[in-house]
């Protein structure tokens, strides 16, 4: 899954730290998600994209062909 | 390198991020404090008072996960343990058969002796998978 969360974060000067602490995660699980590494749940993916004030699909695309 | 107060990550820095190391290398502290005390004092003849410091460090780790002010495991933590479960029971569910089908053939042609703690192994697991069962036959009746 390809994500904006790394530039939409930047974009409002904010470590991984202070984004993990609004959304209540850890600051791995936003580095993970930034990596590309992890998929959030439902849940965490519309509590960022609520955070960032755009739409889910505005934040997060799948990529053809992924599970 | 010693952790300063003045320092990110020292010991007066109240990120949460500095917090949550804390508090994880306590909940983990914890436990393994009350495990080595249970070990040592069994060694040196207080088992009863080895079992409480057991205890004491588990009520300390639980202590310590209720009371932490700051996320100490997310649905991440939750993703790898479910991904780490289902590998180990991968691993049980393909060696289990095989180590067991060996046990009974060498016990029948009277090659080896299996020890009993080999068979107290093997019906652990079968009785694990019987759990594994019955917890599946359950969230799937939820679901």
């Amino acid at each position: 899954m390809n994500n904006e969360v790394r530039e939409r974060r930047e974009t409002r000067d904010m470590s991984q730290a202070d984004l993990a602490a609004a959304v209540g995660v850890t600051r791995q699980t936003i580095n993970s998600i930034e990596r590309d590494r992890y998929d959030p749940s439902l849940a965490l993916a519309f509590e960022l994209a609520e955070f960032f004030d755009c739409r889910i699909e505005e934040l997060f695309r799948p990529e053809r062909g992924e599970e | 390198m010693t952790e300063s107060a003045t320092e990110p990550g020292g010991i007066g820095d109240s990120s949460p991020v500095a917090t949550r190391r804390r508090y994880r290398r306590l909940l983990v502290g914890t436990i393994v404090v009350g495990v080595l005390a249970a070990l040592g004092l069994r060694r040196v003849g207080y088992p009863l008072v080895g079992e409480a410091a057991y205890w004491l460090g588990v009520l300390g780790f639980l202590a310590v996960w209720w009371a932490s002010p700051v996320t100490l495991f997310d649905e991440r933590d939750r993703d790898i343990e479910r991904r780490a479960s289902h590998a180990t029971l991968l691993a049980a569910a393909v060696s289990l058969p095989v180590v067991a089908s060996a046990a009974r053939l060498v016990t029948w042609l009277d090659l080896v002796a299996v020890p009993s703690v080999v068979w107290g192994a093997l019906y652990g697991y079968t009785a694990l998978f019987g759990v594994f069962g019955l917890a599946y036959g359950w969230l799937r009746r939820r679901r």
